[in-house]
């Protein structure tokens, strides 16, 4: 009786307690799967192989690059002009679990208090796509909370006509919203958010529509893959 | 070090590297075995706790973030219930 009123306290006293114990104990574990999923175990011949691939394939993007980058310079002016420049550094973080094992919809990342993470941190996958925020800070790791999460809630503007709805999440990175039937969204489009800065949200991957309904559901999803998110940036102070 | 000693640090052992990885399927039918099979198997209770812990406990998710630690004390009553009735 005495170590469940223990138990209860630790929780509500003290929420951080066990969280603190049992992930510096799984830390090392997990970084050891990062590692070995990370090609740490191949042989040198294999190795030397992927580098010399990946080489080649850096030099085909570089060139890519140096177009993005002119675009964003440029992109960066216009901003800056109107009075939106944003230098907020981005900081690279390890995917150490990511759904659907962790049963909540969520990712845990390698960084935490040490890098200055805090609950405002919003979470970025490659690509500038904005798909969570960091809901726990630990020492070393945190818990993010992907916008999909199920229930979750969002302002966004779906495709060329900027349709105005209300996505909910689904889990696994998916959204749905409901639009009214006379609006021309189709497969491909863009879902920008209005609640979170205007970031790219996602594209849409499918409409449901019933002529009997006046309303069609609109699916739409990040262009990455939730599961597959080897690495995020983390934007330290949050939008 | 007798055989059923080494069968519970087995069973110890995957439920550890099943919590690990949020495999919450595999510790519930170890977790039944475990309570069923041995007296004080509160290694059930440590790893709801630490499923909490690892994947749980965020400030504003109510209930659903202890769930580990409720299903592992539902466990253990319920097979304390099903050992009392069967072992009578």
């Amino acid at each position: 009786m005495i170590v469940v009123f223990v138990i209860v306290g630790l929780f509500v006293w003290a929420p951080h307690f066990f969280p603190a114990i049992f992930n510096s104990i799984a830390r090392p574990f997990w970084r050891m799967e990062f590692s070995l999923q990370s090609g740490s175990l191949h042989s040198p011949e294999q190795l030397l192989n992927e580098n010399e691939n990946l080489k080649r394939q850096l030099l085909d993007a570089q060139v890519r690059l140096q177009t993005i980058q002119m675009t964003e310079i440029e992109n960066a002016e216009f901003k800056a002009m109107m009075g939106r420049a944003s230098t907020t550094p981005r900081i690279l973080s390890a995917v150490l679990k990511r759904p659907p094992f962790s049963k909540y919809d969520e990712l845990i990342i390698d960084a935490g208090q040490d890098k200055g993470f805090s609950t405002t941190s919003t979470i970025y996958a490659s690509g500038n796509i904005l798909i969570g925020k960091v809901s726990d800070v630990l020492g070393e790791t945190s818990k993010v909370t992907l916008f999909s999460s199920p229930g979750q809630k969002y302002d966004v503007l779906i495709g060329s006509q900027h349709a105005p709805a209300t996505a909910i999440g689904r889990g696994g990175g998916q959204y749905e919203a409901q639009l009214s039937r006379d609006t021309k969204v189709v497969e491909g489009d863009i879902v920008i958010s209005l609640s979170l800065n205007n970031k790219a949200f996602g594209i849409v991957t499918g409409v449901l529509s019933d002529p009997a309904q006046p309303f069609e559901t609109v699916l739409f999803a990040p262009p990455v893959n939730v599961y597959q998110l080897r690495w995020v940036l983390v934007d330290v102070k949050g939008k | 070090m007798n055989k059923k000693t080494i069968f519970r640090i087995v069973i110890d052992l995957i439920l550890f590297l099943a919590v690990l990885n949020g495999w919450w399927f595999i510790v519930i039918p170890f977790g039944f075995f475990g309570v069923y099979t041995y007296l004080y198997f509160i290694e059930i209770l440590i790893a709801g706790i630490m499923y909490d812990s690892l994947f749980g406990f965020i400030p504003g998710m109510g209930v659903q973030a202890y769930i580990g630690t409720i299903v592992a004390v539902i466990i253990i009553v319920i097979m304390n219930l099903v050992k009392r009735v069967v072992r009578k």
